[in-house]
């Protein structure tokens, strides 16, 4: 637990200290903010199809979970197995599983931060027309999930690289490939592949918690995913230590 | 409070340590010599626990460090060889991420920290940037850390690598303090550091140990007995004779005109006596000095240099004992 603590602390302090974090956030609310101006303008048009806001805007911002997910991982554990840190790392009382969890809370709590200023939106919308609340929450969960995943895949491939370069490649290329899956939906043939990608989809998730359902199998999903992708790191970094 | 026994790691084919085993007493300081290469660093990690020994065991404080990796760390405090700390962070502030991962209580962290910065005397700098401090500022700060729990053990890769030779005496000082306190492991391949800190040394090379004990023992073991060197004026006929019935004296060798060369038994010393028989037969003595000895460098170079025509230099030179001759086969 300890270990738990401390890395978590210590690595949420970085993040903070580190320009990257302001550059992100900048550029995370920037594109935030256009999507939701641009949504709220077309929807204010008499000839749009209308429906809640908030619905379309989670649709169209997860797309930056695909670029956010390398840049905040990426640094994680690669860095430490640079500069030779892990060696006082691993040498105290603590175990692997114990930091890379410490890790991924940290960057869970970062990318909590990321989205909160986006609470906003929902309260300027409210201040117009009456909002109901339960697809948005759900929302939120749905981008808790998938970010939870997306960034104990970016762990994962950290733990694997001594180059930060690498572990953002490997990363984006991982999160490419379960981006694909939703796309390979729409072209397969086959019924039973189709069911199956269906179910992968990250798309059809989100399309789902926008619009208020929480589905109990996503959140196996998710959960089960990222914990897999955990293992495999605090796995990799044990691994590190045989070579 | 350190037993490792027949550590070997072998990297692929490459095999970095062969076979080690040594122990540490409690309160004692061990230095571990060897040419850079030779398996010290190797060695080091398996005993912090950071490498796995592809066979062999290691005791910490009687803690088995792979039935309970986590007492057995506990019980260490490291600094390995390159210093690597979080940059961005403050001083005060990284002891204190050290110490919650040690599993210290907010209480035993705030004595912990005042007392590791003062010793280490980095207490000015304790709101500074890592990233600013100098080389032997970081050196300390990894110090501060390796005795921020109070370790029983302390493990010190190449402490002064890299530092100035101001920030040497400084750091050899705060080893020496510590070494009061702890029992110490400490790697180096500079000689001096160990004749002045260490009360035992292990010589490594090519993953073996190839001999081992105190600064002084290993010394005596190669240059034989003692020896005395005095030149007499005028050289009178009789001193051979004289200076052999001296108690003490085992050989004379004459040297040139009224030198003479001395073979004393070991732990002796009959400067005096030839003093006092130089007196009673009015012999003028100009000069009269121990024979330096072998230097820990001397012995390391030999036990080191793999060279063929160095290891010829290296049997011609004094029959060293049974312990040694048996290491010395092992480097031929």
């Amino acid at each position: 637990m300890n270990g738990i603590l401390a890395t978590f602390r210590r690595e949420l302090r970085a993040y903070f200290f580190s320009p990257l974090a302001y550059v992100v956030l900048f550029f995370f609310l920037a594109v935030n903010g256009i999507i939701f101006v641009y949504l709220v303008g077309q929807l204010n048009d008499p000839r749009s199809a209308g429906g809640p806001p908030l619905g379309y805007f989670f649709r169209a911002s997860w797309l930056m979970l695909l670029l956010l997910g390398p840049v905040l991982t990426m640094r994680l554990v690669s860095e430490e197995l640079r500069s030779g840190s892990i060696e006082v790392l691993m040498t105290a009382p603590v175990t692997e599983g114990q930091v890379i969890g410490g890790k991924f809370l940290a960057a869970l709590a970062f990318y909590g931060f990321l989205w909160l200023p986006t609470l906003a939106y929902g309260a300027v919308i409210a201040a117009y027309e009456p909002v109901d609340w339960g697809p948005i929450a759900a929302g939120y969960l749905g981008l808790l999930l998938i970010g939870s995943l997306f960034l104990a895949i970016g762990i994962f491939s950290s733990a694997m690289t001594r180059s930060q370069l690498l572990a953002a490649m490997m990363t984006a290329a991982m999160l490419f490939l379960l981006f694909l899956l939703g796309v390979f939906e729409e072209l397969v043939n086959n019924d039973a592949a189709k069911k199956a990608l269906g179910h992968v989809s990250i798309w059809n998730h989100i399309d789902e918690f926008a619009s208020g359902i929480v589905d109990t199998r996503r959140l196996v999903f998710y959960l089960s995913g990222t914990l897999f992708f955990l293992f495999l790191a605090s796995r990799a970094l044990e691994d590190k230590k045989w070579r | 409070m350190i037993e490792a026994q027949n550590l070997s790691r072998r990297y692929g084919d490459f095999t970095a340590v062969d076979g080690i085993s040594f122990s540490v007493k409690e309160g004692e300081i061990l230095g571990m010599l060897g040419p850079n290469g030779a398996g010290k660093t190797t060695t080091i990690r398996m005993i912090t626990g950071f490498l796995p020994p592809t066979s062999g065991n290691v005791t910490v404080a009687g803690k088995d460090l792979f039935e309970s990796p986590r007492e057995a760390r506990r019980q260490v405090g490291y600094l390995p060889e390159n210093v690597a700390l979080y940059s961005e962070m403050r001083v005060d502030e990284y002891l204190a991420y050290r110490a919650r991962l040690e599993g210290l209580s907010r209480l035993e962290l705030r004595q912990a920290i005042p007392l590791s910065l003062e010793r280490c005397l980095l207490t000015d700098v304790r709101h500074q940037v890592i990233g600013t401090l100098s080389k032997g500022y970081r050196q300390r700060v990894g110090l501060a850390t390796a005795i921020l729990h109070n370790p029983k053990v302390l493990v010190l890769d190449e402490p002064t690598v890299g530092l100035d030779p101001k920030q040497i005496i400084s750091i050899r000082e705060l080893i020496r303090q510590l070494g009061r306190e702890h029992t110490l492991l400490l790697s180096t391949h500079i000689l001096p550091e160990v004749e002045l800190l260490c009360d035992r040394v292990v010589i490594i090379d090519r993953g073996r140990i190839i001999a081992e004990g105190t600064p002084q023992s290993l010394r005596e073991s190669w240059t034989g007995n003692p020896g005395i060197r005095l030149t007499l004026k005028d050289a009178p006929e009789e001193a051979g004779e004289v200076l052999a019935r001296i108690p003490g004296v085992v050989g004379v060798k004459p040297g040139g005109p009224g030198a003479w060369t001395l073979e004393c038994e070991r732990g002796s010393d009959a400067r005096e006596d030839v003093f006092h028989a130089a007196v009673k037969r009015g012999w003028v003595l100009l000069e009269l000095g121990r024979e330096r000895g072998a230097t820990l460098e001397d012995i390391f170079v030999r036990l080191t240099t793999h060279d063929a025509a160095q290891e010829g230099a290296a049997e011609a030179a004094p029959a060293p004992p049974q312990e040694l001759q048996e290491s010395q086969e092992v480097v031929s």
